[in-house]
């Protein structure tokens, strides 16, 4: 191991950093000054929002601490969620295991490995009960992590819960996810196609849409995800001109509709990654609130300035996180957050330092909440809005990075746009050079990794307390699942699959809100939901 | 000589193969024979597979927690099949206590993240270098 540290230092002249470019590739000057930026910044609050969406911003309202929450069952995972609020966790933020996101039970045979470990495992209305149980639905708001065709299932069952609540749906505060292009890690397409018609899936995320709007109004109807496509590698350009181009389409579907843009849009909202070059992130967020705004009003002609706002939950980046010495985690944690509060975000989930690992413990999820509050409470740093503004070095990033976003976006336009270029395999062929591209960059030492790729100690691993999963966690779901579909009333179950499955086949046009609720009531399993979708488009996954 | 050949899989539904591929690449870069079987493979097909196109070793990644489960079902089945002798390689997001567990099980290398290009090969080269059956 004679190349472990690939800074040479020397001493007598002192340490050096190899080059100045950022993340992403731009190249940062010795020094910015007004011949590089002089100009003025409209108000917080004021189109087009480079400054923050709202006036007042976390003078007015903290950003939520949502950390992101789900393993094994969901009785377990209801108890991880009550701790978290316990600590001062302010937005639940319930995530789902592979196998629910995939529209999958727990017995079939292919989920069986994963089941409850990315995430909690949900395939029953009584799971949902369970993972909400003692939650006041209309006291605290929730983020669904589930992308379609599941999005319309998982809805369909917080709405029933809802219901028998007795919280009226107007009240419901929260998000679903609900983007059909969430399954990013890995081979992009393969991943979004294997397990449902991608087209079928674009068009349950409408219907999800368009059945919320007018009945759940503070309900966001969408997060359109770009944290999955950032996390394959990409840079943050192609990170925002990406999701905002994807978030165009959707746009247009629901145009297509027939929908007013300024009845939709301040119901969509996006989730990012924040990475660690922290000026760079600080303008990606500016760019991106500017890019936003811009295209509702120019190009889709919205008159709410709600409707222009770019409202972002973002995740630390675990790219950067290390197995090697991560407690180095919590510091580069912490530093994503601030990038995330200096850039004025929404929500915030800051990737606890065990998740190089594992699921994060108690332990580290306490002190990832800590540390947002430390951030909040301690370094006043929320206590005046966009607090880099005018900077002029944080000002010519902003614009920079604004006119690139622009230019990815014009190219993916003239491709027919994001889901175009999706089904054609470009966004996977970008995504792929990413990865080798930033595999090389590590492995070459052009992006340092401190313990990892520079100032490596071979042979001093930290030894960390590990989350562990009950044992016979999967062992049970896949026999609670087994019984639960021998056990219940099968005629009803059958006539609202029926129902589905002739929907599907012979209304292509209906929205599928209506006989997915009816499959619900039924008491249908999401896989059985799910495969009679499947089968009335004659699909086949992955046995 | 004629290469050695390796199948590299993602098995179940955990799709994070960013590591895979580029294990991929540097292990044919070496000269390596490699079978990409990608994602969402069940321990079936991957030994079926490995069978039919005689490999000298298996390789295989994590990252959602499902390694012990994996690692057990594949290592059974490669005895079922008669190809116990052909390395099993694991690698991703696999904490150091489960590691030590895997090797005891029969996994032949485990490699976490971070761990250097120089070293994956060089593990892997020895492994491969004893004949099969020795």
């Amino acid at each position: 191991m004679s190349d472990d540290s690939k800074i040479k230092i020397n001493h007598l002249e002192g340490e050096k950093i190899r080059h100045f470019k950022s993340l992403s590739g731009l190249e940062y000057k010795r020094i910015y000054d007004q011949n590089d930026w002089s100009g003025a910044l409209p108000d917080a609050g004021e189109y087009p929002f480079i400054r923050g969406v709202h006036q007042d911003m976390y003078r007015g309202r903290l950003w939520t601490r949502r950390q992101q929450s789900g393993f094994g069952s969901p009785e377990e995972s209801n108890d991880l969620i009550k701790y978290l609020l316990g600590i001062g966790q302010t937005g639940i933020n319930m995530d789902a295991d592979v196998g629910t996101k995939l529209g999958l039970d727990p017995d079939y045979p292919l989920a069986q490995g994963d089941v409850g470990l990315q995430g909690t495992s949900l395939c029953t209305y009584e799971d949902m009960k369970a993972l909400f149980k003692d939650i006041p639905l209309d006291k605290v708001s929730s983020t669904l992590i589930i992308q379609p065709p599941c999005s319309a299932i998982i809805m369909a069952q917080y709405l029933l819960m809802a219901k028998e609540q007795g919280v009226p749906w107007e009240k419901l505060i929260g998000t679903i996810m609900n983007c059909a292009f969430t399954q990013l890690v890995g081979p992009t397409f393969q991943a979004n196609t294997a397990f449902f018609p991608i087209d079928l899936q674009v068009k349950i995320a409408l219907d999800v849409m368009e059945f919320l709007l007018p009945r759940a109004p503070r309900w966001n109807i969408i997060n359109v995800n770009s944290r999955n496509i950032r996390e394959t590698g990409v840079d943050a350009v192609q990170e925002v001109a990406f999701v905002l181009s994807l978030a165009c389409d959707y746009i247009q579907g629901l145009l297509d509709r027939g929908l007013g843009i300024d009845v939709f849009a301040p119901r969509m909202a996006f989730f990012s990654a924040v990475h660690m070059d922290l000026f760079e992130e600080v303008a990606k967020f500016r760019a991106m609130r500017r890019v936003w705004a811009r295209i509702l009003k120019e190009r889709f002609g919205a008159k709410n300035p709600k409707s222009m706002w770019c409202r972002v939950a973002v995740q630390t980046s675990a790219l950067p996180l290390s197995a090697q010495e991560p407690m180095n985690n919590i510091v580069r944690s912490c530093i994503q957050t601030l990038a995330a509060v200096l850039a004025g975000t929404q929500s915030i989930h800051t990737t606890a330092y065990d998740e190089a690992y594992c699921l994060p413990t108690e332990e580290a999820q306490k002190l990832a909440i800590r540390t947002q509050q430390i951030i909040a409470y301690e370094t006043g740093v929320m206590k005046s809005v966009d607090p880099l503004g005018g900077s002029y070095l944080v000002e010519t990033l902003t614009d920079e990075i604004e006119e690139r976003i622009w230019e990815l976006m014009k190219v993916i336009e003239g491709k027919g746009g994001f889901i175009r270029c999706f089904k054609d395999g470009w966004v996977e062929e970008q995504l792929n050079e990413a990865r080798y591209r930033m595999a090389d960059a590590i492995e070459a030492g052009e992006q340092s990794i401190v313990g990892v790729n520079v100032f490596r100690q071979e042979g001093q691993d930290t030894e960390i307390e590990i989350f562990q999963q009950a044992p016979d966690m999967q062992a049970k779901r896949i026999e609670y699942v087994r019984q639960y579909k021998r056990s219940r009333d099968q005629e009803p179950v059958r006539k609202a699959l029926d129902f589905l499955y002739e929907t599907v086949r012979h209304r292509p046009e209906a929205s599928l809100m209506e006989p997915v609720t009816k499959a619900v009531v039924a008491r249908a399993t999401l896989q059985e939901i799910c495969d009679a979708m499947r089968a009335a488009c004659d699909f086949k996954i992955p046995a | 000589m004629p290469k050695k050949r390796i199948i590299l899989a993602k098995v179940g539904l955990d799709s994070h193969d960013n590591g895979l591929r580029i294990i991929a690449r540097w292990l044919m870069d070496r000269g390596y024979e490699v079978i990409y079987a990608g994602v969402y493979n069940s321990p079936e097909g991957v030994v079926k597979t490995a069978v039919q196109e005689n490999v000298h070793a298996i390789g295989v990644s994590f990252l959602g927690g499902g390694h012990l489960f994996y690692a057990d079902k594949l290592l059974r089945l490669m005895k079922e099949n008669g190809v116990a002798d052909v390395a099993l390689i694991a690698g991703g997001v696999i904490p150091p206590r489960d590691v030590e567990k895997m090797k005891g099980m029969g996994v032949a290398a485990v490699f976490t993240p971070g761990t250097k290009r120089d070293v994956i090969l060089q593990t892997v080269d020895d492994l491969l270098e004893r004949p099969r059956n020795s």
